[in-house]
């Protein structure tokens, strides 16, 4: 019997889940890939990094710092929420605009291993977004 | 980027902001909000500009509840008209 083929889906394809129900009531989750971490965990390696940091959504932008070399922290030295908005998450929830936020956030860190990262550190990453149960997920770059 | 579509592939749905629209339209992402004028290491907009980067955060989120553009960059202008109050 030949072997099962393997499909992927192409780049040309693009997956698309519809939102549903409210804003109002609906819980966001930051995925950020400006290598933001909290002050408490150990920093990304500068020169390429594979592994990601969660962020509790507890935390405020001055609990964060950034650690990277591959963009200007002109701004992000002064408000970590230009690139990671969770205090801007946070004031949308207390007006009532958005739902809520979920338990953890994430971030990962500058890599050119673009191939190891997909492989490896996403599925890990993505199945930590899914158990935080998301309504919707806010990515940022740097 | 891949972990959005990764992440829409699992039933989530995503928006991102990039301030690279280029680049972020050739990974053809599910849904994408470039504020024009920006750029990298101020996505959200200026340090400190609360009510800017909440206007951003809430346009990117909207884009949850529009028509569907899969793989398209959605580029806005997050500047107020010229002679309009607190114009920036």
């Amino acid at each position: 019997m030949a072997e099962k083929p393997t499909l992927e889906m192409s780049r040309y394809c693009v997956p698309f889940t519809p939102f549903r129900g409210r804003l109002e009531e609906g819980s966001v989750c930051l995925v950020s890939t400006a290598a933001v971490h909290h002050e408490s965990d150990p920093p990304f390696e500068l020169d390429g990094d594979l592994t990601y940091r969660v962020i509790p959504g507890t935390a405020r932008a001055s609990e964060l710092r950034v650690a990277d070399a591959h963009y200007d922290h002109g701004c992000v030295d002064q408000d970590v929420n230009c690139v990671f908005p969770i205090d801007r998450l946070v004031e949308l929830t207390r007006e009532q605009r958005i739902g809520g936020i979920t338990e953890k956030h994430f971030s990962l860190g500058f890599t050119q291993a673009l191939r190891q990262l997909r492989d490896e550190t996403l599925p890990h990453l993505v199945e930590e977004v899914r158990r935080t149960r998301p309504d919707a997920v806010l990515l940022t770059g740097g | 980027m891949t972990v959005q579509r990764l992440i829409e592939m699992i039933g989530i749905p995503t928006v991102l902001v990039t301030v690279e629209p280029e680049e972020s339209a050739q990974a053809r992402p599910p849904r994408a909000l470039c504020p024009e004028g920006f750029v990298a290491g101020h996505t959200l907009g200026r340090p400190n500009d609360v009510a800017l980067q909440q206007w951003i955060v809430m346009e990117a989120l909207g884009l949850l509840l529009g028509a569907p553009a899969p793989g398209e960059v959605i580029r806005r202008s997050f500047l107020l008209p010229p002679g309009a109050a607190g114009e920036v």
